[in-house]
């Protein structure tokens, strides 16, 4: 299958591009969170906050993540806290929502109304901690490994799983 | 001289970072045969995964699992509470090896339920579970070191099959209970565990020892036919369609009751499990 490189901040043009499908590399810094602290984010984000906290959303991409000392891999995205995060993440300039499980009709809707995109990545720990080069907590570190990491990563695989108002489990 | 406790921690990385060649191959047959590009994808990316953890050492998965102990004795052996401890210590050792993920709940009852306690930040503070003791016609003391992630704790279920006299009514019950707990899996592709008994803790101990002795490429009639049944639904890889939902099913059918009733344990293990590795004391 052929590979489409890509690299944070990703643009509104190479977004537009993707389809269902696509398998795509993710090189450069993105973001982790789950279902604890991504309703803080948006409640950050929501009230201007995340500037002051070090935090760009614009053109990033957040992996659905803990990040412990035996490394990371995706967690269901359709868990509640982590699903209803697409949208206002979407709307907050997230390009990239990277996790596993199939997303719901209006969610899929949500992300075609922001350019915006799922994609689905493989639970492959030791080979993403093998492209993983550093990694620093920058927000809510009272959460442990669930609290948001910025990570740079070089050529993690993953598929486009939702996109344009499609889903690959259509 | 290397201690129990030192085999039981190289034990337990290797049960964590390891595919056995009976799965490297499973995979490399099934990528071989798989007609859809995405699942060939899904399934190299995971047989790639094993070769870069084997060679590091490092977990296969971040949820890296409960360890689980499985311990065969041979008749003329002896097993002693300090060896039970000195195994218990070379399980904590060899989580913070691994390194395992820090999961372990603390607090009172109440609190390690609604997990209001946080969590234990040391890898080793994870507690092991009951261990399984069987004995073999072997002189040997083999132990058998499981890690069993959470999602086929989630997508497990045992549960009773009224068979009606019939093998064909439990496979399907089988096939059936499989069809739901792999296609809400998501890390598939998936090995079924199965263990046909008596009763919930039989049935249970006959799937973890199923879990133990499942060999890929050693598959009885009863195995294959609820793999091709499960593969026919069409869930693949990661749940992105292809033929490989399921690579194998590892089947232990027990002693049954005079009865019409046949307790079933099933467990969509994910697709790094069974974890295990094994090892003389």
């Amino acid at each position: 299958m052929p590979l489409i490189e890509l690299t944070t901040p990703f643009s509104e043009e190479a977004i537009s591009q993707l389809k269902v499908g696509d398998v795509v590399t993710i090189s450069g810094y993105i973001y982790t969170g789950r279902d604890a602290v991504l309703p803080k984010i948006i409640k950050a984000a929501d009230e201007g906050r995340l500037a002051e906290m070090g935090i760009d959303l614009q053109g990033s991409v957040i992996f659905h993540t803990a990040v412990s000392p035996a490394g990371v891999g995706p967690t269901s995205s359709n868990k509640v806290e982590i699903e209803s995060s697409l949208e206002p993440l979407s709307r907050h300039g997230v390009k990239m929502h990277l996790g596993k499980g199939a997303i719901s009709k209006p969610t899929i809707e949500a992300l075609k109304k922001y350019n915006a995109v799922f994609a689905v990545i493989p639970p492959v720990t030791a080979l993403l901690e093998s492209q993983t080069i550093e990694r620093e907590v920058v927000a809510f570190s009272e959460l442990g490994m669930e609290a948001m990491n910025h990570l740079k990563v070089v050529k993690y695989q993953a598929i486009i799983g939702a996109a344009k108002g499609r889903s690959i489990y259509d | 001289m290397i201690s129990i406790q030192e085999k039981v921690a190289d034990c337990l990385v290797r049960a964590g970072s390891t595919f056995r060649e009976d799965q490297k191959d499973a995979y490399r047959k099934a990528i071989a045969i798989e007609s859809s590009e995405k699942s060939c994808w899904v399934m190299r990316q995971i047989l790639d995964n094993a070769l870069v953890a084997e060679e590091r050492r490092s977990p296969l998965c971040d949820d890296t699992g409960i360890p689980h102990l499985f311990l065969e004795l041979g008749k003329d052996r002896s097993v002693t509470g300090e060896l039970l401890e000195q195994i218990k210590e070379g399980v904590a050792l060899g989580l913070r090896q691994l390194p395992g993920r820090p999961m372990a709940i603390m607090g009172d009852d109440y609190a390690r339920i609604d997990q209001s306690g946080g969590l234990n930040e040391d890898s080793g503070a994870l507690a092991p579970s009951p261990i399984l003791i069987k004995p073999i016609n072997e002189d040997v003391l083999r132990l058998t070191v499981l890690m069993l992630g959470g999602g086929p704790a989630i997508r497990g279920i045992t549960q009773r099959v009224f068979h009606k006299h019939s093998v064909d009514v439990v496979i399907d019950e089988i096939v059936n209970r499989a069809k739901e707990g792999v296609s809400k899996l998501g890390c598939s592709p998936c090995v079924l565990a199965v263990g046909v008994g008596r009763s919930q803790f039989e049935a249970t101990s006959l799937m973890m020892e199923s879990m133990v002795y499942g060999d890929f490429s050693k598959q009885t009639d009863f195995e294959k036919k609820i793999t091709e049944k499960v593969n026919e639904a069409n869930i693949g890889p990661l749940g992105l369609g292809g033929k490989h939902s399921v690579l194998a099913t590892f089947a232990k059918i027990g002693p049954q009751r005079a009865s019409g009733v046949r307790i079933v344990a099933l467990r969509p293990c994910c697709c790094f499990e069974p974890r295990r590795a094994c090892v003389e004391l």
